[in-house]
């Protein structure tokens, strides 16, 4: 361990020690396997179960671990070793990540350099190195006001399509920040649990709007009386057929002029209510839009209105995820529960700070960023003294060292 | 709700297996001069399956039909052949959605509710064109859906509200197929403790039967030595990416090792194979290769991973005709190999 790592682990050390709350502990903690990324050399232990919150808090306290994670699925044997366990069942789960967020203030935050030749980037990491191919990459991320919204906006987006689409129950729900890029959706139903990797695979699918096909929801063009009319799906159908129709209004509003649409044209659109604009059969509405240009639109509109989530997440039937009210070793923030009716308020910055006091750090270089309601930064090789959950996020994004 | 006559068209029913545990029939009363027929029909309905695909909607003889088919099913678990029982499954389920979907709507959601334990609701709902009668619960739906490939059957195609998802009759019936086919492949399967004595010679006329119509079994050994033309694309790019020293993220390498292993490669040319990588520690791959192979850890050996897994972790690699007829890297090669080397028999009739 180097000294800007035991620096953290001792920090965790207190947080631990000091906790005095219960954790918050999914439906049937003693069926779930747990495990725990230790500062030593990165090592992962796993297989291990708990019947009793606090003899986990006592192995915690004990491990010290930089990640704290638990199975999604319940096991007959969570200790056993993989192909042994007794698989149950497993929660529906779902992550949205900034990862996997296409935001435009990418270049201005997150970094990239290949291990194979040194070149380095702006941005997310590209799948390849431009330069000599290699796809081994090194990134330094931050985590933004704006990525974080954004999230928190295909988060919202996913649990209108949970309750509406898949039916979920609000009480069988539950929302977290993962205390750094993103946030987490865990849906505990004992009719949805069994399900195997293929019928999950098909729910990510349905999420993201993957392979819709307009056709198969009946748009159309159809022959009425000699006239050639298009059809298609109305607003307030149930599923993606509505929510396409909901969307193609938001994609003529903003983008008909790079369809072709006239400044005209989109004026009369966008003046419009939306309720009104639908009441008429629009589908043939617009001249000089075929059943292809539809198609298009409608095929926008679903990508829009999708929840761009993490397939591999929801697919896996064995996921280890984070355990909430846990810290986060590459933030110092905690994992946190966010009550669903307040999911627009929560504020990342604010309402997952586990970190008092002051500490004083070495910054190599950061950008400005907020904690708490205050600004920080930017800083460039200089010595600061700083509110501990800023030290500490500055600690664990290696952009600052121990001092002395 | 039902008439012998339903059992009769339907002995997958609960009811039907109801019915035969009613009559308390051993195995052995199956010789008496009145059952023949049941036997004959038993032995019909296999035969039906194995030369036809189709087994044929006779039902005029109520009672000979209801016991035929659990008889059936005796004997195919018997025979032990798994070609056999998958085509008679397939057959058996292809007969009872031509007749499911002519019925009327009452006796599908009585049918699917209680022998299926399907959550259905009844609808009277126009969507376009398009009339459904049915909201399917969606793990009952997505449970037999998933079986099938017409991109009608994804999800996103599909209307869901609230946790139902709209199917119109037809589509009742062909969900229903499949959960016949299963039902039948399951029953099948079970192995029975031995042998009843009267069965002996059906038995071994059935053996016969597929042999006549499915061939020998011969079991296509995958050649001894390792055939690169036969391997899929995308282990061939894996191949290709480490030799020009590229890196390959782990499910890429784990599915390189699996595969090899699998077709019968020796460890230390499956650990060669890696060197090339710039992260390359014999080491390691070693330990790991041989953790793949059962030797190591948990001592399971690991098989290929499917498709539908290499494509979403973008492992998928310019897929040709081949790969449109397989669900597994390892049943590409060995569809490939077997026609590179002309061996073993030709494709099962359809």
């Amino acid at each position: 361990m180097n000294p800007t790592e035991q620096l953290i682990r001792r920090k965790f050390q207190e947080y631990y020690l000091t906790f005095r709350k219960e954790f918050y502990l999914p439906p049937h903690p003693e069926e779930r396997e747990y495990g725990f990324l230790l500062f030593k050399e990165k090592f992962m232990v796993r297989h291990r179960a708990f019947r009793d919150p606090s003899v986990l808090l006592g192995a915690i306290r004990d491990l010290v671990p930089a990640h704290i994670y638990f199975s999604t699925a319940y096991y007959q044997e969570p200790t056993a070793a993989m192909e042994e366990k007794g698989w149950k069942g497993a929660d529906l789960v779902f992550d949205i990540d900034a990862d996997h967020l296409d935001t435009p203030c990418k270049p201005s935050h997150d970094r990239w350099k290949c291990k194979g030749c040194g070149t380095v980037g702006n941005g997310g990491a590209p799948k390849i190195c431009p330069k000599c191919k290699n796809d081994r990459m090194e990134e330094q991320t931050w985590l933004c006001e704006q990525c974080l919204r954004q999230a928190k906006e295909e988060t919202t987006k996913l649990l209108e399509i949970l309750y509406s689409d898949l039916g979920v129950e609000p009480s069988d729900l539950r929302v977290f920040f993962s205390g750094h890029r993103g946030y987490h959706v865990h849906v505990y139903s004992t009719q949805l649990q069994v399900m195997g990797e293929e019928e999950r695979r098909e729910i990510a699918s349905y999420v993201l709007g993957q392979a819709l096909d307009p056709q198969l929801h009946e748009l159309d063009e159809v022959n009425v009386g000699g006239v050639r009319v298009i059809e298609g799906p109305q607003l307030g159908q149930p599923g993606w057929r509505g929510r396409m129709v909901a969307g193609i209004y938001d994609v003529l509003g903003e983008e008909g002029d790079r369809l072709g649409l006239s400044p005209a044209q989109v004026r009369t659109i966008t003046t419009q209510d939306r309720d009104e604009f639908f009441k008429r059969p629009f589908w043939s509405s617009v001249k000089g839009f075929g059943l292809s240009t539809w198609k298009t639109l409608s095929v926008k509109a679903v990508d829009r209105r999708s929840a761009k989530i993490d397939t591999v997440v929801t697919t896996d039937v064995h996921r280890l995820i984070r355990l909430p009210g846990t810290l986060n070793g590459h933030t110092g923030l905690l994992t946190t529960r966010v009550p669903r009716e307040r999911l627009d308020e929560f504020d990342p910055f604010r309402d997952s700070l586990a970190f008092h006091g002051e500490m004083r750090v070495r910054v190599k270089d950061s950008p400005r960023f907020q904690l708490a309601e205050r600004e920080f930064g930017p800083y460039l090789n200089e010595e600061v003294e700083l509110p501990s959950y800023a030290a500490m996020l500055l600690l664990c994004k290696r952009r600052a060292e121990p001092v002395g | 709700m039902l008439t012998r006559a339903d059992l009769a068209k339907y002995p997958f029913l609960s009811e039907a297996a109801e019915y035969v545990r009613e009559l308390g029939l051993s195995i052995d009363e199956l010789s008496a001069p009145e059952f023949g027929l049941v036997l004959d029909r038993a032995e019909r309905r296999l035969e039906e399956a194995l030369s036809k695909g189709r087994v044929s909607g006779d039902v005029s003889n109520e009672s000979a039909e209801i016991l035929s088919f659990p008889v059936s099913n005796l004997i195919l678990s018997l025979v032990g052949e798994e070609r056999a029982r998958r085509r008679f499954a397939l057959a058996e389920s292809k007969r009872a959605y031509g007749l499911l979907r002519q019925e009327d709507p009452e006796k599908l959601e009585y049918i699917a509710s209680t022998t299926f334990a399907w959550k259905v609701k009844r609808l009277d709902v126009k969507l376009g064109r398009r009339f459904y009668d049915f909201a399917l619960s969606l793990p009952d739906f997505l449970r037999n859906s998933v079986h099938l490939r017409e991109p009608r059957w994804n999800l996103p195609n599909r209307v869901l509200d609230h946790g139902f998802v709209y199917v119109t009759r037809d589509e009742a019936a062909r969900l229903m197929e499949e959960e016949v086919r299963t039902k039948i492949l399951e029953r099948s399967g079970r192995s029975p403790d031995e042998v009843p004595k009267l069965l002996g010679s059906v038995v071994e006329r059935a053996k016969g039967l597929v042999i006549k119509w499915l061939g020998v079994p011969t079991k296509y050994e995958l050649p001894k030595v390792p055939l690169p033309e036969a391997m899929p694309p995308c282990v061939r790019h894996i191949i290709d990416s480490l030799d020009e020293g590229k890196n390959v993220q782990h499910m890429g390498r784990f599915t390189l090792a699996s595969f090899l292993l699998n077709i019968g490669t020796g460890e230390e040319d499956v650990v060669k194979l890696f060197k090339p990588a710039t992260d390359f520690s014999e080491r390691m791959t070693r330990y790991q290769v041989e953790h793949i192979g059962g030797k190591r850890g948990g001592r399971t050996k690991y098989t290929c991973p499917m498709c539908t897994t290499l494509k979403t972790h973008g492992v998928c690699f310019k897929p040709d005709e081949i790969c449109e007829t397989i669900r597994n890297p390892l049943s590409y090669y060995k569809a490939k190999s077997r026609t590179l080397t002309n061996e073993g028999p030709k494709r099962e009739p359809n």
